[in-house]
């Protein structure tokens, strides 16, 4: 028995001194950045943290949709992270649901005044998101060792991409693509649609638009890429699309400004230009151009208020923007760095920009949710040939206004 | 006062286990069987309002594509498909496995292999397997069969089979190694007085192995059924969210992008208990008609 109550002390003393105070004010930041995007932005915290002791900030990653998922059921639970980071697309939901909290009163009109207009994401008339990255769009990336000059219209990529798809082998395989991209996903798609002058929602953002001429002729143009002119895979989901870009299998690839830094990295001679003008309309095929930056819980406590509003402005600093210019290749939202021979300088970051001038503003309202499930499956219906461009784009029409009704009940 | 104390002591040792049950089964449960008479929505999130059956009625009789029959229809060939490979594979191979052979314990290991491995890169890895250039078994097919290329993921029909076929590879593991302990726990004698009686292979795998494996079978099967119908992972991991097409989705992949994609809380709810209550009919009436709660000896 002494025995016994000797080793439950010495377990417990153990324990108890084993396990030491953490006095730090802790804030949490959740976030769906790629490896390189997060890394610039750890080190950037490491020097806030470096500075104020007294706080530690810790990033937890999840994948985008599981972000926006995880944070709703948190914030509904009255708890989740002080900070959210991601693309603005989410703010619409995330304000509906009341989860985030308006940030106009916190930030003045001079401080604002220092980011471009598009970094202020604001819905119904509250500031819901200050962001530190502009585009988080797509742009055609091309391999300088085998597409020397990027295309500038759709018949001069046809062109390029019939040159550069080859089957060296003679085995029937093709073991070169001209373009490679994601494009059995809707949002990989758009551009496309914009370029033949359709797009998805109307002006006021509240009703769907595609049943449309546009979207007919921009469909079949995606299928005869890949059937007529046999310059794409059969199949390419995100990961097969990348992997042939990153192999040098594939002469050109239609991807975000997120992998940029990456195809470097993997020491590709890349560079990178505007998704090429539609021929038959004179158009660019323009992609949807967002932000990504910071909103609020809004469930956060007063007295991390201010540290947080600190470590966002600390984030913001100009410096900070650079260095993730620098690294990652994003486009940043203080206007202050736009002189700075980091972005002028930089060939990829200026057609980066050329690319932002000629996208479109992404809708920022919860229903693109269900124009996204809407379009997915007509489209993928197209590609497999189960269905006509002129049903789908019906089809996608009736069943995204289903969707909304469904969604708005 | 002793005698109380006795009495008191299996609930205190109870207490822990059942507080973290009501924390983390009944309350959820609860909770979700009344969002299901709700109307929580994206425009309902904070303040919503008890409606009563709407949300059910939905579930029956909103039209919608594909409907909700369609994806019951292809949720029961899903299971039944999974569920009778997993068992025939699992109970053909736990039977080699209980005989003397050289390199048993190496079998045995690579065969519960797929059980190790976690079921996202399983999925994830199966999905390139199954890509139409580039996968192995799309060159397998041409290479060395002289068969035309499938696209697997592009066709409905054969995306289906490919997710069946990869969540066959992933489960039969668990159904041979619960085949194989009731196997080691058949005693020998009874296959020694059927050889000395004359009876065949078959007579005896029908007679002796059957009816003593059935005790232990039934629970499996029962459990494998529930997770196979509720097995959201490989069906949204290998056909990316349910293409082509939304061709692919199982009930509980379409609760998921009721709930998540759309926020309809209220309806997704409703569905959920849909499915619990064919799934607890299922088991009651399954377990009953089996009598596999009956001794076996």
């Amino acid at each position: 028995m002494k025995k016994n109550i000797f080793l439950i002390s010495v377990f417990a003393i153990t324990t108890f001194f084993g396990c030491t105070k953490d006095d730090r004010m802790h804030i949490r930041i959740w976030h769906q950045m790629r490896v390189e995007e997060r890394v610039v932005m750890e080190r950037q915290l490491a020097r806030f943290m470096e500075s104020r002791p007294e706080i530690r900030v810790e990033m937890l990653y999840k994948e985008t949709e599981q972000l926006r998922n995880d944070f709703v059921i948190a914030a509904y639970a009255r708890q989740g992270p002080e900070i959210v980071y991601g693309p603005s697309d989410m703010i619409g939901l995330l304000a509906t649901l009341d989860v985030i909290r308006p940030l106009e009163q916190y930030f003045d009109e001079d401080y604002l005044g220092h980011f471009h207009e598009t970094a202020k994401v604001w819905y119904e008339g509250h500031l819901y998101q200050l962001a530190d990255k502009l585009g988080n769009h797509l742009a055609l990336v091309y391999n300088k060792d085998i597409v020397a000059e990027p295309p500038e219209t759709t018949d001069e990529l046809i062109e390029i991409g019939k040159k550069v798809t080859v089957d060296r082998t003679g085995s029937g395989r093709i073991d070169q693509y001209g373009l490679v991209w994601n494009y059995t996903e809707p949002f990989f798609y758009v551009p496309f649609l914009a370029g033949f002058g359709g797009w998805v929602m109307d002006e006021a953002q509240e009703r769907p638009t595609l049943n449309t001429d546009a979207n007919v002729r921009a469909l079949n143009f995606i299928q005869e890429l890949r059937d007529v002119h046999r310059i794409v895979p059969r199949e390419a989901d995100y990961e097969i699309a990348d992997a042939l870009f990153k192999e040098g299998r594939a002469g050109m690839i239609i991807n975000g400004d997120w992998s940029w830094g990456g195809y470097i990295s993997a020491g590709l001679n890349i560079g990178v230009a505007p998704i090429p003008r539609v021929s038959e309309t004179g158009l660019w095929a323009s992609p949807m151009v967002s932000t990504k930056g910071f909103s609020i819980n809004e469930n956060i406590d007063d007295d991390k208020l201010t540290v947080v509003l600190e470590i966002i402005m600390f984030l913001n600093e100009p410096d900070n923007h650079l260095e993730a210019t620098r690294e990652v290749k994003t486009f940043p939202t203080r206007i202050e760095t736009y002189d700075h021979p980091v972005v002028t300088e930089d060939p990829i970051l200026i057609n980066s920009k050329r690319q932002i001038d000629v996208g479109k503003p992404m809708p920022i309202v919860p229903e693109l949710r269900a124009i996204w499930d809407s379009m997915r499956p007509h489209y993928q219906m197209v590609l497999n040939g189960r269905k006509s461009a002129e049903d789908a784009a019906r089809d996608m029409q009736l069943l995204a206004e289903r969707k909304i009704i469904e969604m708005l009940e | 006062m002793l005698e109380n104390n006795r009495k008191l002591f299996p609930y205190i040792l109870i207490l822990p286990a059942a507080l973290v049950m009501i924390g983390v089964v009944f309350y959820p449960f609860i909770y979700n069987v009344v969002l299901s008479f709700s109307n929580m929505s994206l425009r309902n999130f904070r303040e919503w309002q008890i409606i009563g059956l709407d949300q059910y009625y939905k579930v029956f009789f909103e039209p919608s594509e594909p409907s909700f029959y369609t994806i019951f229809l292809k949720t029961m060939i899903w299971t039944v498909a999974n569920v009778t490979f997993h068992v025939v594979i699992g109970v053909m191979l736990a039977m080699m496995l209980n005989r003397q052979i050289k390199g048993k314990s190496v079998f045995r290991t690579l065969l519960i292999l797929p059980w190790a491995i976690p079921q996202y890169i399983v999925a994830l890895t199966w999905r390139g397997m199954f890509n139409y250039e580039y996968g192995s078994i799309n060159l397998i097919i041409t290479k060395y069969l002289g068969l035309p290329a499938v696209e697997w993921l592009r066709s409905p029909t054969e995306a289906f089979l490919a997710v069946i076929l990869t969540n066959i590879w992933l489960g039969f593991p668990f159904m041979m190694v619960i085949a194989l302990g009731g196997l080691q726990s058949i005693s020998h004698e009874f296959y020694e007085a059927a050889d000395i009686d004359g009876a065949s292979a078959w007579q005896k795998f029908k007679n002796i192995t059957i009816p003593l494996l059935r005790p232990v079978m039934i629970p499996a099967i029962t459990l494998g059924i529930i997770w196979t119908f509720n097995n959201i992972n490989v069906i949204w991991l290998v056909t990316n969210g349910g293409e082509p097409a939304d061709q692919t989705h199982i009930l509980v992949s379409y609760v998921y992008r009721a709930a998540f994609g759309l926020y309809r809380y209220g309806y997704a709810a409703a569905l959920s208990m849909v499915i619990f209550f064919i799934l607890l009919i299922f088991s009651l009436t399954f377990m009953k008609k089996t009598q596999a709660t009956k001794a076996a000896y």
